[in-house]
């Protein structure tokens, strides 16, 4: 082979150059921008391996530096020439170059600018710079492959060096042999991504790994894309809620749990995978152990199906004997010796019974660690706290100190921090100064942090627990269990040796429970049942689960279902049930939005499922703020937290969209995170897509046509947005930063500001949430419901609560008589199983209680000094919430006030009444007592009759909605039949809940609930008068006596010392539809009411005008407007205006 | 995500020696996208996968020219000498190498002072 002559390495010069050469060479200057410029244009064109301006030619120039630098004090000393070597025998080494020259050993080469277009540059460019540059260039290149090499090299050898790799083929052929195989290995063996990777390797190409969590699905595609060398390719991806990198060439796909069983629901036999990973076992989450019960049930189904259940090394003969003793493949993990110090703390609170953690234990470690332990030796500390609340009280201590030694960072980490701020505790501390994780127990298995030296465990953990009596979710504190304590510790040995530091003494590690509860013995089960009965994998009582939950709270799960009727009495599914079931949300969120599209309130309706399905916005810190507290003020609704919501997410959207505000800014000053309303943007969006999917709502709006100009701006504009975004994510790839000692102890813990000047100096304060939310949504549509918003009618806002109460019923609550009487913050409620209740802080009737007071009745002459408890009004007011959270005291959570009376009489699940129908009890636990008998029968009536229409248009709607799409034309009249029918029925419906009657609203006692009923009668002599009862025929209620008159309302059950005989009591009654007048006694009345051939079907004529309106479809550029002429609102855009006004001229 | 136009992986390059395994998109002396660089000698190269920069290569090694072994570019392996040769062949033949490139190899025997995988010009 001919020695390979590299085009730059010929120095003879073509001698018809310009004859300055000589002078140009003199004055030639390397540095100068100019020189540079011509190179530039030269050799870094758009075509060429660098191009002008990119970072890569600033790379470039720095290096050129350097290497002219390096090249001075070389020939400065130079050595005499290589004597030459006598030929050699063997071909190959005959003709190396005679005389050594660095760059005979690069083995690539430029094409410099002469091979194609030199003239221009050659006369500008003296030939011998032109070869300096092209030969540093040829460095630069080789020096860049061997750098990329290196990575590459390192890269193999770290994951050569892993625990796991000396089992990758190991487990390769179990899973020949076997259907299922268990890899156990504790953190740090590698298992998460070394095993998905030699799946690739064997040559799988379509599997699927589950994770518990969103971080870790999103961490590990992108650590396993980067180690099998597809980061930029798309082999390896993932997909969680709202995101997805899947593409058609994704080989190896990481998703949460919760997704994996939705794609089973579509597909049960899951035949887009081949091997699927199931992923932290151990942890035991709710969805895990009900897709291993699914997996179990799928496998002999899907013979050709490998699964690989990863877990730790806890507990794994419960696995393997679960898949018929699959085989276990065991990794020892890779951990450094620990050092374990228990540190019980001496003096517990006994005295002062303060709910506040006493942060003096560790500061006491940080302390030590101060005095024991040289700053020069590295290693951080990551302290395991049971919550945020005590992450933040040990925070603002450990600043204090902080600021005061000068030798600590201390950064919080827990899972509602903004993943940018999560992201922080990977960043590195200056030298001298230690890194303080508090953490809650996320930091123990799904965030790994590197070169934590020390551990500090408090011991604790907080964790929801269920009552299903109660219905209530309590957030409590508890010991955690061994398993758990290993795991914290095992953090402190993944870099080098560690410490231990135990808050809790060794006999108290040694009474801990040896494994955590798992979540399914733990939470409500109300979503888990709900979507077993979706996929229909039979009774849950007696699916195969690995270890099965309480019956109690099974039960009370499927009760709860039936009694939101999502389940019919047979406990198969219901249409609303079977929609419910795909709405990936709680089921009385996913009642709502179902119910407001029914009502054309979709937008708002949309937006506050959202809001109440993400944690509350408003930041803890805020509280004390009174700034803070002020500016959020005017969003603030009267009508409750739900509305608040709405508000703020409304205004936020219209700040988003006048151009110049900056929205990071208006939330930091009203004390709201903003992530959260990003999430509710997300999850808005989501829902109305499946909303879309199942014909609840009219598909994407037309594209409005706009003029050419506008789509070209947009399609600018958002080209503009990838631009910002792509810049965003090549200048951030995760490059670890240096963290900065906090000037100010006491600054809120996580605001963005704090990274800000450090971080962003790149982004030139580019907000990326902001480009991110933009190109995701189309903010026009947004804006415009959000305008829409607040012009919504008092129609549409007592519709709108309507159908918030029904999703919510029942989780009612009634405030106390007394409640007037007490401070603000100490009111008080009552549920059905939970006496005692009190309001968040945060909540809107905790700062104005006095929206839930009942006026008195005007005197009602006789008797004005009744009871306080028996008040008679027309405005009694419940509590709709949609939680019920126990941390140190029970809160309600996300209240809005209902109307009693009414919601009563249209939500309850049992009504009973006397005889006379002017005492009612509903759902056994709340009276009404109503001053007039008449009025008392006329709404009661009514009720049963809105009742059988609303639950008859639903079964209607979803029924229509289940078939396939009909004909356009039929749909067409469908859609007009049912808009007309939706129209009516909200027109009733608001009549009704408008109507006035005086009442009392009381709790019954438990000893009067308990002897509520007459109970079932020997005489069961059934009223006569078949003619006026219609179609329904009425028997006697086995337990609770009286008559069932439909499936909730039963009839002169409750027990009284007056009316036992009052069924037969019958009194002269005219009915004013048909004219009859007869002696009849309420319930016959009721009965020939419902049946009376001459009562409106629609409700009274001659109100078809005032239809409350369907939300119109508001134009971006409409604005709320009123004339002063006419006194009228309305919702104009200016051209409107105009001619609007012109009218009045 | 702009659309992808992937380059399957031709096969799994192997160094010989060192048992470095990588995907290969392409063997030759012209990367492809990019038109202004050539390689002097017949190689295995895959897309850079450290840069998302589409016409970004990376030499992952070639034959050896006395004993065709395929071997990668790591120091440990190979040099590049106006053509590759693997470091037993170089050993073998340590006479016909220049002075400085025995020099090199000395160097590299010796008990690595830094960490050797610093390449480039630095003293």
């Amino acid at each position: 082979m001919p020695f390979p002559r590299t085009r730059e390495g010929r120095d003879h010069r073509d001698h018809h150059q310009a004859p300055s050469e000589e002078e140009v060479l003199e004055k030639w200057d390397w540095n100068c921008p100019e020189t540079r410029r011509l190179l530039e244009d030269a050799f870094f064109r758009d075509e060429d391996y660098i191009r002008q301006g990119s970072e890569e030619c600033q790379k470039f120039w720095i290096f050129f530096e350097r290497l002219q630098r390096f090249q001075n004090l070389k020939t400065s000393r130079k050595e005499d020439k290589d004597p030459g070597h006598p030929k050699h025998s063997i071909p190959a080494l005959a003709n190396l170059p005679s005389a050594y020259d660095p760059r005979y050993r690069i083995n690539l080469s430029v094409l410099g600018p002469d091979t194609w277009s030199s003239r221009g540059i050659g006369r500008r460019l003296p030939m011998e710079r032109m070869s300096e540059f092209r030969r540093a260039m040829l460095h630069y290149l080789d020096f860049g492959q061997k750098q990329a090499f290196g990575r590459l090299a390192k890269l193999q050898r770290e994951r050569a060096a892993l625990p796991i790799a000396q089992y990758g083929n190991r487990i390769l052929q179990m899973l020949k042999d076997h259907q299922v195989v268990v890899v156990a290995g504790d953190t740090g063996c590698g298992k998460s991504t070394q095993v998905p990777q030699y799946l690739l390797a064997a040559g799988f190409s379509h599997v699927a790994c589950t994770q518990p969590r969103r971080i870790a699905c999103i961490s590990l595609a992108k650590r396993v894309g980067f180690e099998s060398l597809s980061q930029y390719g798309s082999q390896v991806g993932y997909q969680i809620r709202f995101e997805s990198t899947r593409s058609a060439a994704t080989k190896i796909v990481f998703l949460t749990v919760g997704l994996l069983l939705r794609q089973i629901q579509r597909e049960p036999t899951l035949p887009q995978y081949e091997v699927l990973i199931v992923d932290e076992v151990h942890e035991r989450h709710l969805h895990n152990d009900f897709l291993l019960g699914v997996l179990r049930r799928l496998l002999p189904k899907r013979p050709d199906l490998k699964v690989i259940l990863m877990s730790a090394t806890i507990n794994i003969s419960l696995f393997s004997s679960y898949f018929g003793n699959a085989p276990v493949v065991q990794v020892p993990g890779r951990l450094f010796p620990i050092t374990v110090v228990y540190q019980p703390q001496e003096v517990e609170p006994t005295t002062s019974k303060s709910e506040k953690l006493d942060p003096q234990p560790f500061l006491r470690v940080l302390e030590a660690i101060d005095n024991k332990y040289p700053p020069e030796e590295r290693g951080d500390v990551l302290v395991f706290l049971s919550g945020m609340a005590e992450i933040s009280t040990v925070l603002e201590a450990a600043q204090t100190y902080a600021s005061h030694t000068q030798r600590w960072v201390v950064l919080p980490l827990h899972s509602a921090l903004s993943v940018a701020d999560q992201d922080k505790v990977f960043d590195v501390p200056p030298p001298g100064v230690r890194k303080c994780i508090l953490s809650t127990n996320i930091a123990e298995t799904s965030v790994t942090i590197d070169g934590i030296r020390f551990v500090v465990d408090s011991g604790k953990v907080k964790e929801m627990s269920y009552d299903p009596q109660a219905k209530l979710q309590r957030l409590q504190e508890f010991w955690i269990s061994q398993a758990s304590a290993e795991q914290r510790k095992g953090r402190a040995g993944r870099t080098g040796p560690g410490v231990c530091f135990r808050l809790y003494a060794e006999s108290d590690y040694d009474a801990f429970a040896p494994y955590p509860v798992p979540e399914i013995q733990r939470v409500a089960l109300d979503a888990l049942v709900l979507q077993m009965k979706s996929m229909s994998v039979g009774d849950p009582r007696t699916f195969p689960f690995i270890e099965p939950p309480p019956p109690a709270s099974l039960e009370t799960a499927i009760l709860y279902l039936r009694d939101q009727g999502a389940l019919d009495n047979s406990e198969a599914l219901t249409p609303i049930g079977s929609l419910l079931a795909q709405l990936p949300v709680d089921v009385v969120i996913g009642k709502m939005l179902i119910l407001g599209s029914m009502f054309s309130l979709a937008e708002p309706v949309l937006t506050i499922a959202a809001a109440l399905s993400v944690q509350s916005p408003f930041t803890r810190s805020a509280q004390s703020s009174p700034e803070c507290m002020a500016a959020r003020r005017p969003l603030e609704s009267d009508q409750g937290d739900p509305f608040t919501l709405f508000n703020v997410f409304n205004t936020w959207v219209q700040v988003k969209s006048e151009r110049s505000r900056n929205t990071r800014k208006w939330c930091r000053s009203r004390g709201i995170e903003e992530h959260r309303l990003y999430e509710m943007a997300n999850l808005r969006r989501q829902f109305k897509e499946l909303l879309e999917d199942h014909g609840l709502l009219a598909g994407g709006q037309a594209v409005k046509p706009g003029d050419s100009y506008s789509r070209l701006q947009q399609r600018r504009e958002r080209r503009a947005l990838y631009q910002l975004k792509r810049q965003h994510e090549e200048s951030r790839g995760r490059r670890r930063k240096v963290l900065q000692l906090q000037e100010d102890p006491g600054g809120c813990s996580s605001d963005e500001d704090q990274a800000g000047p450090a971080s962003q100096g790149a982004d030139d304060g580019v907000d990326i949430q902001d480009v991110k939310f933009k190109l995701r949504h189309n903010l026009e549509q947004l804006q415009a419901a959000a305008s829409s918003a607040q012009a919504l009618t008092r129609d549409q806002m007592a519709l709108l609560k309507l159908v918030l109460g029904r999703g919510l019923y029942p989780q009612l609550a009634i405030p106390d008589p007394f409640n007037s009487g007490r401070k603000d913050s100490d009111q008080i409620f009552h549920t059905q199983a939970k006496q005692g209740t009190v309001l968040h802080p945060t909540c809107v009737f905790a700062s104005s209680p006095e929206v839930l007071y009942t006026p008195e009745q005007e005197t009602r002459g006789s008797e004005r000094t009744r009871d306080v408890k028996d008040k008679m009004s027309s405005q009694h007011q419940l509590l709709t919430f949609v939680s019920l959270l126990e941390t140190n005291k029970p809160y309600l959570v996300n209240c809005v006030r209902i109307p009693a009376l009414q919601s009563l009489l249209l939500f309850s699940q049992s009504l009973d009444t006397n005889g006379d129908c002017s005492r009612l009890v509903a759902d056994g636990w709340l009276e009404l007592q109503l001053a007039d008998s008449e009025s008392a029968v006329r709404l009661l009536a009514a009720s049963l009759r809105l009742r059988a229409q609303w639950e008859s248009t639903l079964d209607w709607q979803l029924a229509r909605k289940a078939q396939q799409r009909p004909e356009e034309e039929e749909e067409e009249q469908d859609l007009l039949a049912s808009c007309k029918e939706m129209a009516a029925l909200s027109r009733e419906l608001l009549q009704f809940m408008a109507s006035k009657v005086p009442y009392s609203l009381r709790r019954l006692t438990g000893l009067e609930a308990q002897n509520l009923y007459v109970g079932p009668q020997t005489i069961t002599a059934a009223p006569r008068l078949p003619s006026l009862f219609g179609s329904s025929t009425l028997s006697p209620h086995p337990t609770k006596g009286g008559y069932s008159v439909t499936d909730f309302l039963t009839y002169n059950c409750l027990t009284s010392d007056t009316d036992l005989y009052s069924d037969c009591l019958r009194t002269f009654w005219t009915c004013p539809h048909c004219g009859l007048h007869m002696p009849l006694t309420p319930l016959e009345r009721i009965t020939h009411e419902n049946a009376c051939p001459e009562a409106p079907q629609d409700g009274p004529a001659g109100t078809e005008e005032d239809a409350p309106e369907p939300l119109q479809k508001v134009s971006a550029l409409q604005r709320p407007f009123h004339c002063e002429a006419c006194q009228k609102d309305f919702l104009f855009t200016p051209t409107e205006v105009l001619r609007h006004r012109k009218q009045h001229v | 995500m702009a659309s992808e136009s992937e380059r399957r992986p031709l096969g799994v390059f192997e160094c010989q020696l060192c048992a470095l395994t990588a995907p290969y998109s392409y063997v030759g002396q012209k990367p492809p996208d990019t038109q202004s660089v050539v390689l002097l000698e017949e190689s295995y190269i895959m897309k850079d996968p450290f840069t998302s920069d589409k016409g970004r290569f990376l030499v992952l090694g070639s034959r050896c020219s006395l004993c065709s072994r395929l071997v990668c570019v790591g120091p440990e392996c190979s040099l590049f000498y106006s053509k590759r040769f693997c470091l037993p062949c170089v050993q073998k033949n340590i006479s016909a190498f220049p002075q400085e490139i025995r020099q090199d190899l000395e160097k590299r025997k010796a008990p690595p002072k830094r960490p050797s995988s610093q390449p480039g010009y630095r003293t």
